[in-house]
């Protein structure tokens, strides 16, 4: 490509990233959680990369002392993935841990996962906020429930 | 301030339990951050001073304040401070009136006060205690016993409950630090059972399964049993919590089984309903629970000993207590009265702190049924004996149980529980093994773990030890 600052201005590298998606997700993977918001508002492309939740896995444990426990990542997408666990719970406990002081210091991983725990709870009606709804979904072949006996009181 | 609260004792010298200069500097406390908040110095310079109160309560002490107070302090907040002031000392009085039984004194008291609460913020600070106190005076004159607290249904209950568990960490920390004595105890078992005795909604056991879940070695089969009242308008709400809580552990991959007991009084449970095996590692939950047992029926004794000796034959691996830390099953209205005054308003206080939200309306009534049950109810009606640790400690240990420590993870976690959720001013304390949660150096609520003592050998183990010497032999 020429350099010529007289003569019209050359059209621009022909290198596009929207072209080279893995190195894209690289990049993307080591943003901080507001950035990667924002970054889901560029375009088409990158808000359907975003969305993809190995990328908040990265952002997630990133800050912690020790490693996560092993299998958890079953657990995080069963209760609802690990974007929601950052935007929820994990967003929130390190914007508080770090006006403390504590953000790289405290292991908060477990206490984060329970929240994470109590929340998908109470998304599934759990919590008590959605009373008056029919119960939830029928009986998985691993819940056994027994009879339930109703005492009054004796008089 | 010194001065003027003792020349309001000399009026109310034969009915002052405490020192007045130490209530006043307790309410000071109190008002100084509300007066701070609401009234920026900056505007104060320019109200003359004026003494307000002559005209609706006078009398002579008014000129004494007069005397003592600085001409810079504002006419209006002076007025709100003095009127809190008042307002405590004249809710000591009637209490000791309505102890007396001089029930025409009280019913004109609470008249007056009722009119000082007008010049006083009822939104917050002493005005919004006061107005509950006066309240709930107001129902134990007036009221019949049945009605004086309030019957709110099972369904109403359960919301009330659940905004007090949102508006304020106090339960937070007791399910948390409960699941931390729990987890632990379970370890190395494949066969665990948790009796819940107020199941509720299940919040308490989500963070529990998910624990469970990535325990080291995985999951072992847990079975909840919780326990709760009966519906009275044909929805199980047990069975609905246990499907939920199953469809939850079942996306962990933890197995589940749930049994719901549904029963009016935790005395009433035999412990054959609750199909306790051998094999399995049991953990006892409770609450804010026991101190519901703690009536003494003179004909039939109190139920708090059927149902600890029925803990004691499940021999549980652990048994997790939670209890509000306050002394409010004393005999004596007057006792009871002042500790609910001390405690409730270090409570809506805290409260307070924790800002705005849509729950703490409700959390507040939900506090202040507990009050009125206090205040109001006599006999079996008043379920809400409180007692502290130190009671608790000694009935536990007298009843054949032995404390187990709550581990350091439990006050870590307890620890980063509040810096996450609260504001400053909550803290948490550990007490010989015991966690306390309470606000600005006054605990409130106390959560603990114990053991069934073993037995001493009796003759049930005595064929068994026969048949292994024979065996030897």
């Amino acid at each position: 490509m020429e350099d010529n600052r007289g003569k019209k201005k050359l059209p621009g590298p022909k290198f596009c990233i929207n072209d080279h998606v893995d190195i894209l997700v690289e990049i993307l993977k080591r943003l901080d959680g507001d950035t990667l918001a924002v970054a889901a508002c560029v375009c088409q492309l990158w808000h359907s990369i975003t969305r993809h939740d190995s990328l908040w896995e990265n952002l997630c444990f990133r800050h912690v002392p020790s490693p996560p426990p092993s299998g958890i990542k079953p657990v995080v997408l069963a209760l609802g993935g690990y974007k929601r666990l950052y935007m929820l719970c994990l967003r929130p406990v390190l914007n508080r841990l770090s006006r403390f002081g504590l953000r790289d210091r405290v292991d908060h991983v477990q206490l984060t996962l329970s929240l994470f725990c109590v929340d998908c709870y109470e998304r599934l009606g759990g919590g008590g906020g959605k009373l008056g709804e029919s119960s939830a979904s029928s009986s998985s072949s691993s819940l056994i429930l027994q009879q339930i006996f109703v005492l009054g009181p004796i008089q | 301030m010194g001065n003027a609260s003792n020349e309001i004792s000399q009026v109310a010298s034969d009915v002052v339990h405490y020192n007045p200069s130490d209530l006043g500097n307790w309410v000071d406390s109190m008002l100084t951050e509300l007066i701070h908040q609401q009234f920026p110095p900056s505007d104060l310079q320019d109200f003359p001073y004026h003494d307000t109160w002559t005209d609706q309560i006078g009398s002579q002490q008014n000129q004494n304040l007069n005397h003592n107070q600085q001409l810079t302090v504002v006419s209006t907040t002076m007025d709100e401070e003095d009127s809190g002031i008042r307002l405590v000392h004249m809710l000591m009085s009637c209490a000791e009136l309505m102890q007396r039984g001089d029930f025409s004194l009280v019913a004109s008291m609470i008249q007056e006060m009722q009119v000082l609460l007008t010049r006083v913020n009822t939104r917050c600070g002493i005005g919004k205690v006061a107005g509950y106190f006066i309240d709930a005076l107001g129902r134990r004159l007036f009221s019949p016993i049945s009605t004086a607290c309030g019957g709110y249904s099972v369904l109403e209950n359960e919301i009330l409950y659940h905004n007090f568990y949102e508006a304020c960490p106090y339960l937070k920390f007791a399910h948390f630090t409960a699941n931390q004595a729990i987890l632990e105890a379970f370890d190395g078992y494949d066969c665990v059972h948790v009796i819940d005795f107020n199941l509720m909604h299940g919040l308490q056991w989500p963070a529990l399964i998910q624990a469970l879940a990535l325990r080291p070695g995985g999951p072992p089969l847990l079975r909840l049993t919780g326990i709760g009242p009966p519906s009275p308008d044909g929805r199980d709400t047990l069975r609905e919590v246990g499907l939920r809580l199953a469809e939850l552990a079942r996306s962990v991959n933890v197995r589940f089984v749930f049994r719901g007991v549904a029963a009016s009084r935790l005395e009433d449970v035999k412990t054959w309903m609750l199909q306790v095996s051998s094999k399995e590692a049991v953990a006892i939950n409770s609450i804010m629970q026991l101190h519901k047992l703690l009536y003494m029926d003179p004909g039939r004794g109190s139920a708090i000993d059927t149902v600890l000796s029925w803990i004691r034959s499940l021999n549980p691996r652990i048994i997790t207590v939670v209890e509000q830390e306050a002394d409010h099953n004393q005999p004596e209205f007057l006792d009871r009265f002042t500790e609910a005054l001390y405690y409730y308003s270090t409570m809506f206080d805290s409260l307070e702190a924790c800002g705005l939200r849509p729950e703490k309306s409700l959390a507040e009534i939900h506090i202040q049924r507990e009050i009125c049950n206090i205040l109001c109810c006599e006999g079996s009606g008043r379920i809400e004996r409180h007692e502290p640790l130190v009671k608790w400690r000694t009935r536990l240990s007298e009843s054949g149980f032995k404390p187990v420590h709550l581990g350091s993870n439990a006050f870590k976690q307890a620890s980063m529980l509040l810096t996450l959720f609260s504001a400053e001013g909550y803290c948490v304390e550990e007490r010989e093994g015991c966690l306390t949660l309470g606000w600005h150096s006054r605990p409130l609520i106390a959560a603990s773990a114990w053991q069934a003592v073993p037995d001493e050998p009796t003759s049930s183990l005595a064929p068994m030890l026969n048949s292994q010497n024979s065996n030897v032999m």
